[in-house]
Formats: C-alpha cells, structure tokens, sequence
C-alpha cells in the first residue's frame, strides 16, 4: 500500500469508525435509559 | 385487504418490469448483461448492495424478531463496516484490477481450474437453494393470510423478477434496486408513524414498556462461543462472514465489479458500512415499536389466520374457552402473554411443528391497521425486498453457469449472441428452479435447512481460500486442500461442538483453511501461477 493509499485508508478507517461510535452509543443510550 | 392497495400492488409491480425493461440498454453484449459495461456510479452500486441482502424475510421476519426478541440482532452486523474498509482495501482493488466477470475466475489466475470449479459450484448449490427460500418466506405468509394458493403467491413475486432480470441484466437489477430501496425504507417509516401515531400512551411511555420488557437490550457483553448474537460474536464472527459474503459471494462481487473505477468500487461498499446498522436499527425499531402496540391494544391470540382457522376447526369448544380467558385479560399482558402459549401449543398438536407465528406479526399489523394505500406500499414493499434479493441471485446464478462452467468447459470460444442466448436461458432457467423450491418449501424445509447449514460449513472456507491468494507463497495445491479440510473441520465442529454459534464457524474455516494452505505450500514448494498483487 502507498503512503498516499495508506492515509486514505487510515481517514475512511476513522470516518467509518465515528459514525459507528455514534450509533452504537445512542443504542446503548436508549438501552441505558429504558432498560431496568 | 381494501381493493385500492391491490391497485397500489399491481400498479408498482407493472412499473418496476417496465422500469426494468427500459434499462435493458447496452445488454446486446455479454459485458453489458452481466457488468453493465462497468459503468455504474458508485451510489446506485451501493444501494443495490444493500437491496441484494434486504430480503422479504428481514421486512417480516426480522421486524417480527424486533417484536418478540427485541433490538439485539443488531449485533449481528457489528462486524460489517469494519469489513467494508478491510474489503475496500485488498479483494475490491485485487477483483476490480483483474478485469473478472466472476469472483471465482480469479482463482483460477491465482491458482489453478479445480479451486475455481468447486468454490464456483459450492456457490451455485447454495443460492440456488437458498433463492428459493427468499421467495417462500414471503409466499408462505401472504397465502396464509390471503388464502391464495401458494403457486400464485410464489408467481406474484417470481415471475417479475425473473422477467426484468433476464431481459435487463445486471444494469436492470441495479436500477430497480434503486427504485425498490426507496420504496422499502418509506414503507417502514411509514409503519413506525402510524404506530406512533395510533399509540394511545406517548412515545416516551413506549419506550418505558418496552425497556422494561427487555425489548431495547442492544448489547451482550458476555463472551459465549454457544450465545448466537452478542457483542463478541458479531466483531469477530460477523467481521469474517462479511468479508465473505461481501468478498467472496458472486451475488455482491458482481456488483461492485460493474461500478465505473476501483474508487466507485470501494466507495458502493463504504455506502453499507455507514448505513446498515442504523437501517438494521430502524427495522428492529419497528418490531419494538408494534410490540408496545400489542401491549396496549387487543392483539390476535394468534396471527397467523391459517393456523388459527384450522385450530378453531380442530378444537371449537377449547379454543373457544381460551378466547374468553384471552379476552378478559386484556389489562394483563402477562397473562395474555401465557393463554398465547397455550393457543401456539394447540397449533403445535396440531400440526406437528413447533408454532411460531414471528413472521405473522407485522403483516398483520400492517393489514389492520395501516391507512387504506400505506397497507398497499407495504405489501409492494415487501415484494420489492424479495425481488431485489432474488434478481441480485439470479443474476450472479447465471453468470456463474455461463462464465465459469459454459464458458470454462464446453464452449470457451462461443460467439457473444450464443453466450449471450445462453445467460438469459439460465437466468430463466435458476429463477423457476428457485420457484419450484419455494413452491415445495413447506415439504422441503428441513432438505432447505440442511442446505443452508451446509452454507455455513464453507463461507468462512472460501474466504480463506481469497485470502490465500493475496499471499504470495500460497500455491494451488495448499488452496485446494485447504478449502476441503476447511469446511471439514466446519462441518466437524459443527457435528460435535453443536452448540458452538454458527458465527463462529467462518473465523473457524477461514483460519484453518490459512493455516492449512500456508503449511502444504511451504511443503510442496512454491506456486507456478502469479500472485494476486502483481496481476491487480
């Protein structure tokens, strides 16, 4: 991979990586929230 | 059901074949039937991905898992974004590079005809089979609660899929794909509305019940190889059956391989990576949300009316003593909840099987209780998830014949019309195969559940094969014995460690198939053929 390549793939990574953080909380949120 | 959703019905199954039709453009030559001359924008590719797994049985069977489950399916998919970004990085640019029509091709330039033929005929077993049952699912509903025979219910969503799909080829899929997901996302919006709106306690309060129902439960931490969903199994588990089944799987390959540029490619699969877990939320969501329903209002006793017809003819005076019991209980869920059990366990004498009516809870809801028209958008909608699935199969059903056994064996210089004649033919040909089997698949469903196990035995197998062929020392011989004592070992562990999750079993194949292959290609010395980085 180049380092072109490489950091593209590292920004995708954390892009794709965020908005998964951010759904899964509000998931565990909801869970936290509403659940005894 | 009011005749203006049949309208609705008709209407949209008439416009998506001549939709379809008209997309046929460009099909006069084997590239455009089964590439669209790989010129599709990377949104198109990555809504038709996700339509091509969105099947009939996750608009009622997972909406009805959310019902009486709850939200933890979603863990399930867990594992798929990290996937995408490990698939956008090494299959995509190697399958994509190579100029292929199917995934399976490329082994044989990596390693040798036999690991092309039996990966592409382990392919071919499976979806064709496992086509079927995405047309049953769905038949068998609607006939029970339409009281239509099951051959009209199967031809209702077969036929037009088997239609567009053959004369527009991939490029027709795709489109329609596109049409249907809008369609299908609007429809479960619509059920959430008119739940909230129907709801006569506030939302917040709905939220409340089903939390205290365990309805909202998301995550399961604990790390049981025998637990099917929690959060381990869908990281590591889901991670390799993604990267199977998005990697390897000429249903999904073929998609992105029609996408304009490696980039497109790669950005179509990112599309899934961002939004099949809220999506796979929003359906869970609906189940939940029709549950809280069902807590506040009369729900059936049981839903499915076929079985609740033949209960009422079989045992009048008890079911009849139940009802009464069901009804006097209305403020009492639980109660409720344990007289179901009693009529489900009438049905089970009944019929032998064990009684579960899961499928049956959301087209029932949608039938009593959705607004005249938004009734009929969800039916469309539902034939629309099974159609895409079913046409994304068929499609890469019948490349597979033609590309990697016609093409392959009998015929490898045949002239474009001929080969061109002869996928269409197959087209046809695996889509009534897929509706005989739907059409058996009452009698069939255990020989449908052995196939779809078997499935299992070898996804993570043949994932491990393709990540051999991105090592450079692997040879033919290491990836053709690796594969069969892969899914061996699968169908091993499978046989004595039964309660292991069959998540577990592609983290199992996939590393015993790497392990396996490396050790016979260092015994057997080095491979004649290229590897994969030097040819993508």
């Amino acid at each position: 991979m180049t380092s072109d390549a490489g950091s593209r793939f590292r920004r995708t990574l954390l892009r794709v990586a965020i908005v998964q953080i951010v759904t899964l909380l509000l998931l565990g949120y909801l869970q936290y929230l509403f659940t005894p | 059901m009011h005749p203006l959703n049949w309208v609705i019905v008709i209407g949209w199954l008439v416009y998506v074949v001549s939709h379809g039709i008209r997309r046929s453009k460009g099909t006069d030559k084997i590239e455009g039937y089964f590439l669209a001359n790989r010129s599709l924008p990377w949104w198109a590719v990555g809504l038709s991905v996700m339509a091509t797994q969105l099947s009939a049985v996750t608009m009622i069977g997972t909406t009805g898992q959310g019902a009486t489950d709850g939200m933890k399916f979603v863990q399930f998919y867990f594992g798929l974004p990290l996937a995408m970004v490990i698939l956008g990085v090494t299959l995509v640019p190697f399958l994509h590079g190579a100029r292929v029509y199917t995934a399976y091709e490329y082994l044989e330039r990596r390693f040798d005809p036999a690991t092309r033929s039996l990966t592409a005929f382990l392919f071919l077993v499976s979806r064709a089979m496992s086509c079927g049952a995405i047309i049953a699912a769905p038949a068998v509903v609607f006939s029970a609660i339409f009281g239509w025979s099951l051959w009209w219910c199967v031809a209702l969503i077969g036929v037009p899929a088997i239609l567009y799909t053959m004369v527009g080829g991939v490029q027709a899929v795709t489109w329609v794909d596109v049409k249907q997901m809008f369609l299908i996302v609007g429809a479960l919006i619509a059920v959430v509305v008119t739940v909230i709106v129907k709801l006569p306690v506030s939302l917040h309060d709905a939220f409340v019940i089903a939390g205290h129902a365990q309805r909202l439960r998301v995550f399961d931490f604990s790390f049981d190889l025998t637990k099917t969903y929690t959060f381990w199994s869908g990281m590591i588990g889901g991670t390799f059956l993604m990267l199977s089944y998005f990697g390897t799987d000429q249903s999904q390959v073929q998609r992105y391989l029609a996408a304009k540029s490696v980039d497109e490619a790669r950005n179509s699969l990112l599309f899934s990576a961002y939004w099949k877990i809220p999506l796979q939320a929003l359906v869970l969501l609906v189940g939940v949300l029709v549950f809280v329903f069902y807590q506040v209002k009369p729900a059936p006793m049981l839903f499915n009316p076929a079985v609740e017809r033949q209960v009422i003819k079989a045992y009048p005076v008890e079911y009849a003593e139940l009802k009464v019991r069901y009804d006097s209980a209305a403020s009492f869920p639980f109660i409720r909840e344990s007289i179901r059990g009693e009529a489900l366990g009438m049905a089970q004498r009944l019929t032998g099987e064990p009684a579960k009516d899961v499928n049956y809870i959301i087209p029932r809801f949608v039938i009593d209780n959705l607004p005249i028209g938004l009734a009929g958008l969800f039916i469309a909608a539902v034939i629309a998830a099974a159609m895409n699935a079913i046409s994304g199969e068929l499609m890469s059903l019948s490349t597979a014949t033609v590309i990697d056994f016609y093409k392959r064996w009998i015929s490898a210089d045949a002239p474009e019309e001929r080969l061109l004649v002869i996928s269409r033919a197959a087209t046809v040909f695996w889509g009534i195969f897929a509706c005989v089997v739907a059409t058996y698949a009452v009698s069939l469903g255990s020989l449908i559940e052995v196939v779809n196990r078997f499935g299992s035995f070898f996804y993570g197998s043949i994932l491990g094969v393709f990540l051999l062929a991105m090592i450079k020392r692997a040879n033919a011989r290491g990836a053709f014995i690796g594969l069969i004592i892969g899914m061996a070992t699968v169908g091993l562990v499978n046989w004595r460690l039964p309660k292991v999750a069959f998540l577990w079993h592609n983290v199992i194949g996939a590393v015993v198939v790497v392990v396996v292959g490396m050790l016979i290609s260092y015994l057997t010395g080095p491979s004649r053929a290229q590897p994969a980085s030097s040819r993508a």
